[in-house]
């Protein structure tokens, strides 16, 4: 590849052109040539994957946007293609550009029917998600959003199990209903903009210096939450995710998990929270809530599940409820480790979601009466399981302590206006018992499928891990201990971001609380004048004042 | 870097490095035999440096350092460090670990010398990981590392009990140390986070005012309650008696389950200001004590004999800290750690030559076992607190601090305890080894060098620990004084009362009948009370309530969404008809409503 297009200002252009141009080399490819296939699409991956590391290049302690790109592209409508990514989006896109070559290649076997369609659907998929994570546009932004549910659909509905056509269509009319609601609010929002500004905006960074009167802030933030909300999926909205779950092939359930369930709290990170603080502040407790039911139900229904899969579902509903509370703590520790640990779920749920594939790919079946004693006979697959689930429990040492315990402090020292005032200590007591819970469903599947005698014939002669299945899971298990040990890599790069986040949240919802103009739609000039110099402002929070001085 | 700090760093990384080593190279630790003499030479570098570092530290006994680095970033400065503390109470206690860690190992090489090769290799990287583990928690230099440390030894712990994985008993029984532990250790954890909310660190040394430090030791000490089997959460630790013999001696006697005393001795100015919590602790502790050594009176497993005892005497721990006397709780922990895992070791060394736990098939093995019942002799007089050994220089150091601290009925109950242990180890000595030849001990004889070696290594400090002190006390910068009064007679007089009464009912060859006062508490004890409860507690929670939450989650969350989705294709079924294709329809519907608009303008 040209150096000097790495460095170049078009780093994202290129990172979403490389899967584009993935599937479109794919597209032309003979369908009976599956190993060229398969050899191809994940050659691209590998090469996105490569090419995301020319991201760490920027510093980014300024907390702001890098890389930024941004052309009109609508122009009557204020549409732009609008790029950028921060500390925030950074670890995401790495996420995914990992996730998926993996997720791919953990599927190069089982999946013989249709490979090229399979490979397509995967670069598709890995375009709209990096594009979703990378857009500052909210119109672009819904685009990839949008664009991420038809390969989905597709990888359930054709390379899924029994009932995989219920599964997908439950999944697409779901994720569907809860985006339509945001579509709305999004065109409602441009639409009231218009009317201040005097022109059309789908542009996130003059949106959000937008006034919006409290009780719109509350109907339009939540619209947006509940696609977002569905997304994660939060309870009581979760529950088409242990069908999408069982139903998608190894490589489906992977992506699902590791990435897609994280665009649901990036959107409400990168949207619904900066566009609309006071409705946020004033819902983000009772969303928290809802987190910490998610929490306990969720440890509690993976607890009873037959099929091991299943259960690695409901323990994302559990994990994901972390994750929401930590969030909507809004103080630096828990929106740190709220961010943290969406990379450590990406990448234990996702080792989880391979090693169940694993076991379903010889016996055909994941129920756990239909295994036992399987260290004896597969010790590689043990340990490795044994580790993903150590770091699912949380065990110091491993990825998944790191941000369970600052999303702990995180929601302790949440006892100021902005995040959960009273209620911080007492949501803290209730989230430590989930801790508990997962060590007990954790390790009643390991007690199940690995401890004990051998029960059934088929099992005494499984193959251990294969040399594909241990590349797959090395690169997981690499970074379980790395974060798990030296997290300051990860969060050196993304806590400027965060605090400026957090502090920028905080002093816009102290400056719009006392504002009475909020009973009316506006656009602060001081704003707009920062917002027509600077097209891409870090997200200083003196301009935030400002704003809010102007308007008063 | 300063010479402590570089052998700290050898004792603990070098069983580190040759865990990590037998875990990533399978063909190695299959080997069995050199991979497990690979393990005792990382343990014996570890006890070498361990041995000099110790030395160090006797010279230079006002040493306090302090080496840390970065390991959790927050605005550009640390919110966490990791490193290492070094100072005469955790040098002391790294000794402790690694001499009976060598032990057990050099023990274990015997012991286990018929497990398959591959098992062979996987116990010792495990136990070469437990040495990490143990001296990660010792050293640590703040709150959060000593949990780490604290959560590595529980797995440790899991692994091992349930090392006999195939063993249905064995696989419940590890998962049930976890479980239990794990559930404790949330109060760690919690403690963790108020801390570093109040004081924006880590430290132990911290002020954060009584009522905070309240809640803080609370919280710890409710962790120390799992972790250092303290009733009602002692549940754990006879069950976890399903692990090898060395492994009980270890972790589930010496120094595991005292990581729990440890945390109280090192978090003491914590608990300094916490008057609260040391009561609790005196009652609980003092309650343990009494409470297991009853019920260690009634088996007849030897090793739930030695498990019980164990909670008794970290009850005596607990309660020493809770009245205040630091130097008798981390005094009693050391000598406890020789003398236990000496009795655990003896222990083993039966079982190996007669292929049973239950002192019924046992008996008369001084006639084949001279060293071994030499020993065993050792450590229970050492334990029963005989003046003159090890254990009653720290039992007597407990008493002393219950009374100057005017707890006097916690005092009753410790010399009651004080009674039964030498009761019950009475019990165990004159039916095992005393007696009659049993049938299964006919062919009984000791086994190789590699177990007696550490069985000769243990008895020494179970025997003389004791008159060295006064010079633990100076490096730990306590204060000790040893007072031979009419109150340390009481506890030795009945002590030796305790012998008499076991050698009156057992001494001359009856069976291990228990005694009738004793049969209601036997029966108590045999049906597992607490046990049934916890049991109660799990089925409810876990298959009852969790089923629950399995059925609403299928039948009402999901059925709801279900519903809507149904009434939703219903009411299009429905509306459908309305688009019949007929123009004339269409047209109808545009005239009516037409029609009935400006009726409605028309009437406004």
């Amino acid at each position: 590849m040209n150096p000097s297009l790495l460095q170049s200002d078009h780093l994202l252009s290129l990172l979403l052109a490389v899967p584009a141009l993935g599937a479109f080399v794919v597209l032309f490819m003979p369908r009976q040539w599956t190993r060229a296939l398969r050899l191809t699409s994940v050659g691209f991956m590998l090469a996105e994957f490569g090419l995301s590391f020319s991201l760490l290049s920027a510093d980014y302690s300024d907390g702001g946007y890098h890389f930024v790109e941004k052309v009109s592209w609508i122009e009557t409508w204020g549409i732009s293609y609008h790029l950028g990514v921060d500390g925030i989006s950074l670890w995401l896109v790495f996420l995914t550009t990992l996730l998926t070559p993996i997720a791919l290649f953990v599927s190069w076997t089982s999946i013989k029917t249709k490979v090229k369609e399979y490979a397509l659907a995967f670069l598709m998929l890995e375009l709209a998600m990096l594009g979703a994570f990378v857009s500052l546009d909210l119109f672009l932004f819904y685009v990839f959003w949008e664009l991420m549910l038809v390969p989905m659909y597709f990888i359930i509905g054709v390379w899924g199990g029994a009932q995989r056509v219920y599964a997908a269509v439950k999944f697409f009319i779901y994720t569907m209903v809860g985006s339509l609601l945001m579509l709305v609010a999004i065109l409602y929002l441009v639409g009231a903009y218009h009317q201040v500004a005097g022109h059309y905006s789908f542009d996130l960074l003059e949106l959000r210096h937008l006034i919006i009167p409290r009780g719109t802030q509350i109907w339009l933030f939540l619209a947006f939450i509940l696609a977002f909300a569905i997304k994660v999926p939060m309870f009581p909205f979760h529950t088409w995710l242990p069908d999408a779950h069982t139903q998608a092939p190894t490589g489906g359930s992977v992506i699902l998990a590791a990435v897609m369930l994280k665009l649901g709290i990036y959107g409400f990170l990168r949207f619904a929270m900066p566009l609309f603080p006071l409705a946020s502040q004033l819902i983000g407790p009772t969303i928290a809530l809802f987190g910490i039911i998610g929490i306990i139900y969720g440890a509690w229904a993976a607890w009873v599940q037959k099929d091991a899969k299943k259960l690695v579902a409901y323990s994302s509903v559990s994990h994901m409820g972390f994750i929401a509370l930590g969030l909507f703590a809004m103080t630096e520790h828990g929106v740190n480790g709220a961010l943290l640990q969406m990379l450590n779920h990406g990448v234990s749920t996702g080792a989880l979601f391979i090693l169940v594939g694993v076991i379903y790919e010889r016996r055909h079946t994941r129920l756990f009466s239909e295994f036992g004693g399987l260290a004896k006979v597969m010790p590689w697959y043990a340990l490795f399981f044994v580790i993903v689930a150590l770091s699912s429990i949380g065990l110091p040492g491993t990825n998944g302590f790191v941000g369970e315990f600052m999303i702990l402090v995180g929601t302790f020292t949440s006892n100021a206006e902005v995040g959960f005032g009273p209620w911080g200590r007492v949501f803290t007591l209730f989230a430590a018992t989930g801790v508990i819970f997962a060590a007990v469903y954790m390790l009643h599947a390991v007690l199940k499928i690995f401890w004990g005698p051998i029960t059934h014939k088929a099992n005494e002669a499984l193959a251990d891990l294969s040399f594909r299945e241990v590349a797959a899971l090395l690169p997981l298990m690499g970074l379980i201990f790395w974060i798990g040990l030296y997290p300051a890599t990860f969060l050196d790069r993304s806590e400027d971001a965060v605090n400026h986040f957090v502090q920028d949240f905080t002093a816009k919802y102290d400056a719009s609380k006392l504002d009475d103009s909020l009973r009316l739609w506006g656009v602060p000039p001081a704003a707009a004048e920062a917002v027509a110099d600077n097209p891409a402002p870090g997200d200083a929070p003196s301009v935030v004042a400002d704003a809010a001085g102007g308007a008063r | 870097m300063s010479l402590p700090i570089e052998l700290a760093l050898v004792a603990l990384f070098t069983p580190a490095a040759m865990a990590v080593i037998l875990a990533l190279v399978p063909p190695l630790r299959r080997t069995g035999r050199p991979a497990a003499w690979l393990s005792v030479l990382a343990a014996s570098i570890s006890l070498g440096a361990s041995v000099w570092l110790f030395a160090d530290q006797l010279g230079h006994p006002s040493r306090d350092l302090l080496e840390s680095v970065r390991w959790l970033p927050h605005a550009g400065a640390a919110m966490a460090n990791v490193g290492l503390r070094i100072d005469g109470i955790s040098a002391g206690m790294t000794l402790v670990v690694t001499l009976v860690a060598f032990c057990v190992q050099v023990f274990s090489l015997d012991y286990m010398r018929s497990e398959p090769a591959a098992d062979l290799g996987r116990y010792f990287t495990y136990h070469s990981f437990f040495i990490f583990s143990m001296l990660l928690l010792v050293l640590a230099p703040n709150l959060l590392q000593l949990f780490f440390g604290w959560e590595l030894v529980g797995l440790t712990s899991y692994l091992l009990i349930g090392f006999y994985f195939k063993k249905p008993s064995a696989a419940k029984a590890a998962v049930k140390a976890f479980w239990v532990t794990k559930l404790a250790d949330t109060g760690l954890l919690l403690a963790l986070v108020v801390l570093y909310t109040h004081t924006g660190g880590f430290e132990w040394t911290s002020h954060p005012g009584a009522e905070v430090a309240t809640i803080i030791t609370l919280l710890l000490f409710v962790a120390v309650m799992g972790k250092s089997a303290q009733f009602p959460l002692h549940v754990w630790l006879p069950d976890a008696m399903e692990g090898p013999t060395p492994v009980s001696a270890l972790l589930h006697a010496a120094t595991m389950v005292a990581a729990g005393v440890y945390l109280i001795v090192r978090t003491n100015p914590l608990f300094a200001q916490a008057e609260f919590t040391r009561e609790v602790m005196v009652w609980i502790g003092s309650f343990t004590a009494v409470f297991a050594a009853v019920i260690a009176c009634v088996q007849t497993d030897i090793k739930k004999v030695l498990a019980y005892s164990t909670c008794s005497q970290l009850g005596y721990m607990v309660a020493a800290l809770g009245a205040g006397s630091v130097m008798g709780g981390y005094f009693h922990l050391t000598t406890h750690a020789f003398f236990k895992a000496l009795l655990f070791l003896a222990a083993g060394s039966v079982i190996h030559a007669v292929h049973s736990n239950e002192m019924s098939d046992m008996g008369g093995l001084w006639k084949r076992m001279k060293l071994t019942t030499i020993v065993f002799v050792i450590g229970s007089v050492s334990l029963a607190g005989i003046p003159g050994l090890a254990g009653f220089f720290s039992k007597d150091l407990i008493l002393e601090g219950m009374l100057e601290s005017g707890h006097t009925v916690p005092w009753l109950m410790l010399l009651g305890a004080a009674f039964l242990t030498a009761f019950y180890m009475g019990r165990v000595l004159f039916t095992a080894f005393f007696g009659e030849l049993s049938e299964k001990a006919k062919h009984a004889h000791e086994g190789g060098w590699e177990m007696q070696l550490p069985l000769v290594l243990l008895a020494i400090p179970a025997l003389g620990a004791g008159y060295f002190a006064s010079r633990f006390a100076g490096m730990w910068h306590l204060e000790y004084e040893l007072h031979l009064n009419l109150e340390a007679g009481a506890a030795s007089g009945l002590a030796i009362l305790g012998f008499a009464v076991a050698y009156v009912m057992y001494g001359r060859g009856a069976p291990v009948a228990t005694p009738a006062i004793l049969r209601p508490i036997a029966k108590l004890a045999a049906s597992g009370v607490l046990d049934r409860f916890y049991e109660g507690l799990y089925r409810v929670l876990g298959l009852k309530l969790a089923g629950a939450v399995g059925f609403f989650d299928r039948y009402v969350v999901d059925g709801l969404m279900n519903l809507s989705g149904y009434l939703a294709l219903t009411a299009g079924q429905k509306l459908r008809r309305l688009q019949s294709g007929n123009v004339r329809d269409y047209v109808f519907v545009v005239a009516f409503a037409i029609f009935a608009l400006s009726a409605f303008g028309i009437l406004r």
